[in-house]
């Protein structure tokens, strides 16, 4: 009698291309990332029963539960790790799809995407500022300014996402907690499943042209899937038992801080606004490289030819762009990283 | 990959590191490094104690505060500072909210010291603190930062006179420093001493080895010199030994440059002093600090042999009552510290004399009476505890009206109640006495000259 498929087979297939589902292939590095939001949500809902958005009853929660809470460490620590985690594979998912070629012919689930990489990323920054201890001067105070300078809506844009004329205790965490929670995480969410659903639209996952006949059972899949998952909680439990979430002392708007640390994946941005002005430095080049990336399929590599082939001919053009942009990034990072 | 031996061995390796990972966790949670302290603490009082949080919410601040988890058993400052008011951060800042001892200490005020003169206006000051009203001596802060301690003026001045780099005047102190309301014999302002910007060798080694007896000088860290600076360099005691003898489990016992408890207190003995004075002297040649060698060991504790041994220098001319009291006994807060001006050198303050207490032959002591409930005597005495004082008493009052409150009129005789001890002891008075001073000699010098006493 034939096995009846458990719930996780049937978010695939019956039956998937062979190699393209292979973990040499993906990395695992999509479900990894799914995995981690997952997490991210189990572990964000648990922290809300203690959370207190005002300020600066905000920073006392947050110590209470990282000091008083049991297992509130825990639960904290899976949450930071389980976020910087999510934004690192998701990147590095992005990667493997622009190396391979995973884009081709599929350009609104490439949207989704990079909207999903977005929508992480100012996750991720909303979430830093929930802390609310000394470290997240820079996101408040350079961070947000940088709003200001987006010519006509900046003043109104501020104003939506900080609360106010400028950053204050009573508006402001509150404005970045709804973010994070409503206005970020749960659109994160529906993008996801829409990302996962675009999959199955556009013909399951990406294979190189003619490949259809060489596939395995959707099982087997799980099982790989399976056992990626095991790992990957077994990593973050023991990243959150033996490293620490950063926690400083608690903000203090009033005094300036000795150096406005930005968060590490803001660091590249932070070195170009050491250099330029506020809005080359902090909109116009971060922005025009994001709208570079998400045009890679509809200006840089229009072509079908070369899906599923690592560094194929005709996406050349979108791997070096891709590539010269992430260089960028983790280079401006690491000068960043260096200065301090 | 189809389910053979390696995937389930790769899986059942996973698990296991994913299960040890959640007993690790289980771990650390029975574990937080806070219950060491608790348990050492046990061990120390000899009781069981129930390990968990403690938590104060001070109403002061009205915040939370965990510090005593790990200080557990920790002395209370002072009386006057109790803790269910003050709590911790309020003086010594911090994150009272944090059990990590890095984040806990990230913000303390000036280590472990808040009273240090760097720190001391936000750990000690304010208004309702000790930045307080002039009029009723509430200005600690401002009184010490310009007292002859802090400043250091004498030495500076003198060392630069005897080397010729002086004009005569005082301008320097370790600090630069103002006072708003000069009197005429008091200077205005001092500018902050910087040894290297002189090219004679002795000013140069002058601050290299001789500026470590002010209030924000780091004590030498040796025995007999152990303190801490600025208020606390009086207020706290100091064992010679430098030893901590409370019972806060995160102080260790063995290591030396701790008070003997975490207590402030206005009965500072004679010995406290002595961690800076009495225990050597600078050669002007060298410019070194030469230690006595005459100092009796720290685990010597015969009391009076001590206090006659350690008192004085042995070229030093003094009387009975000066080794047998305790120098808060003669010297008053004016005098120690400060009172609000800026002097050119330690004589210039200095004005209690021997004729302060003992009256001279045709005068006896000066006194007032107390008649006024909000009277800072009462206050100051109730505050030390075990001097009787009372509204309608008669006290000793210094030359310049200051009163002496442990030094009472009681029907014909003068009691002096030592701060310190608590012993009373009559005053002999001058008057009527067979003393052979003229009456222009009524300097305490003068009266050295018969009443030295003789170690």
């Amino acid at each position: 009698m034939a096995r009846r498929a458990n719930f996780f087979e049937h978010l695939h297939p019956p039956t998937l291309p062979r190699r393209e589902s292979g973990f040499g292939y993906t990395f695992g590095l999509g479900g990894i990332t799914l995995l981690l939001f997952v997490v991210l949500g189990v572990t964000g809902v648990l922290e809300m029963f203690d959370f207190s958005p005002q300020a600066p009853e905000n920073y006392r929660s947050v110590a209470r539960l990282t000091f008083e809470v049991p297992y509130g460490w825990l639960i904290r620590n899976m949450h930071y790790w389980a976020g910087q985690a999510m934004l690192v594979t998701a990147t590095l998912h992005m990667t493997r799809v622009v190396l391979s070629g995973g884009y081709k012919g599929r350009r609104l689930n490439w949207l989704i995407g990079v909207a999903l990489l977005v929508g992480t990323t100012l996750t991720d920054f909303t979430g830093l500022v929930l802390r609310w201890d000394e470290n997240v001067a820079w996101a408040l105070l350079v961070g947000t300014n940088v709003i200001w300078e987006i010519p006509g809506i900046g003043p109104m844009l501020y104003r939506i996402i900080v609360g106010a004329d400028k950053v204050c205790c009573s508006a402001t965490p509150v404005r970045f907690y709804t973010w994070h929670v409503l206005g970020l995480a749960l659109p994160v969410a529906i993008l996801i499943v829409w990302h996962l659903w675009r999959i199955r639209r556009d013909g399951g996952i990406s294979h190189i042209a003619g490949s259809r006949h060489i596939r395995r059972p959707r099982a087997e899949l799980v099982r790989v899937e399976s056992l990626a998952a095991v790992t990957t909680l077994a990593a973050l439990v023991w990243l959150s038992v033996s490293m620490d979430a950063p926690l400083g002392p608690p903000a203090n708007l009033e005094r300036p801080v000795d150096e406005a640390k930005a968060p590490w994946f803001f660091i590249g941005i932070q070195e170009l606004l050491r250099h330029l002005p506020p809005l080359l430095g902090g909109v116009i080049i971060p922005v025009g490289a994001l709208i570079a990336i998400a045009l890679i399929p509809y200006v840089f590599d229009r072509s079908k030819e070369g899906e599923g082939i690592w560094l194929n001919r005709p996406g050349r053009n979108a791997q070096v762009i891709f590539g010269a942009i992430m260089a960028a990034i983790v280079l401006l990072g690491v000068i960043g990283a260096l200065r301090r | 990959m189809r389910g053979g031996i390696g995937y389930y061995a790769a899986l059942a390796l996973a698990s296991a590191a994913l299960l040890a990972g959640l007993l690790a966790a289980v771990t650390r949670q029975s574990n937080p490094a806070w219950a060491g302290y608790q348990l050492a603490y046990g061990e120390r009082i000899g009781e069981d104690v129930e390990i968990g949080v403690r938590q104060i919410v001070p109403s002061l601040s009205g915040e939370p505060e965990f510090c005593l988890t790990c200080h557990i058993g920790i002395e209370e400052i002072s009386p006057s500072h109790p803790v269910e008011v003050y709590g911790c951060t309020a003086c010594h800042g911090g994150v009272g909210t944090a059990l990590d001892a890095d984040l806990a200490h990230s913000t303390l005020r000036g280590g472990r010291n808040p009273s240090d003169l760097a720190v001391v206006s936000e750990g000690c000051g304010g208004d309702e603190c000790h930045s307080g009203d002039p009029a009723r001596q509430r200005d600690h802060i401002a009184r010490v930062e310009r007292s002859i301690q802090a400043t250091y003026a004498g030495a500076i001045g003198a060392v630069l006179w005897t080397f010729g780099q002086s004009d005569g005047e005082t301008h320097f102190g370790i600090a630069a420093t103002f006072d708003p309301a000069p009197l005429p014999d008091t200077l205005t302002s001092l500018s902050a001493f910087d040894p290297d910007s002189y090219d004679h060798p002795s000013i140069r080694g002058f601050g290299e080895n001789c500026l470590s007896c002010h209030l924000s000088a780091e004590p030498i860290a040796r025995r007999y010199f152990y303190r801490s600076t600025g208020c606390a360099a009086c207020h706290v005691i100091y064992a010679d030994d430098g030893l901590y003898r409370g019972n806060d489990p995160t102080i260790p016992r063995d290591e030396p440059g701790h008070p003997s408890a975490h207590r402030m207190t206005t009965a500072i003995p004679y010995s406290q002093c002595n961690h800076c004075h009495n225990r050597g002297n600078y050669d002007m040649r060298t410019m070194e600090f030469v230690e006595r060698d005459d100092l009796p060991p720290p685990e010597y504790y015969n009391a009076t042999e001590r206090r006659l041994a350690d008192y004085y220098q042995p070229i030093g001319l003094f009387t009975l009552c000066e080794w047998e009291l305790d120098c808060i006994d003669c010297h008053t807060s004016f005098e120690v510290m400060g009172d609000g001006h800026i002097y050119a050198a330690q004589a210039d303050i200095q004005y209690v004399q021997c004729r302060t207490c003992h009256g001279t032959l045709t005068e006896p002591p000066a006194t007032a009476r107390i008649t006024d409930p909000d009277d800072i005597a009462l206050g100051r005495a109730f505050l030390l505890g075990h001097v009787e004082l009372n509204v309608g008493d008669t006290v000793v009052i210094t030359e310049r009206g200051e009163a002496m409150w442990h030094v009472r009129q009681i029907g014909d005789e003068f009691v002096l109640t030592m701060r310190v001890t608590g012993e009373r002891l009559t005053i002999p008075l001058v008057m009527d006495s067979d003393c052979e001073q003229r009456p222009d000699e009524q300097e305490s010098r003068y009266c050295h000259a018969c009443h030295a006493y003789e170690r």
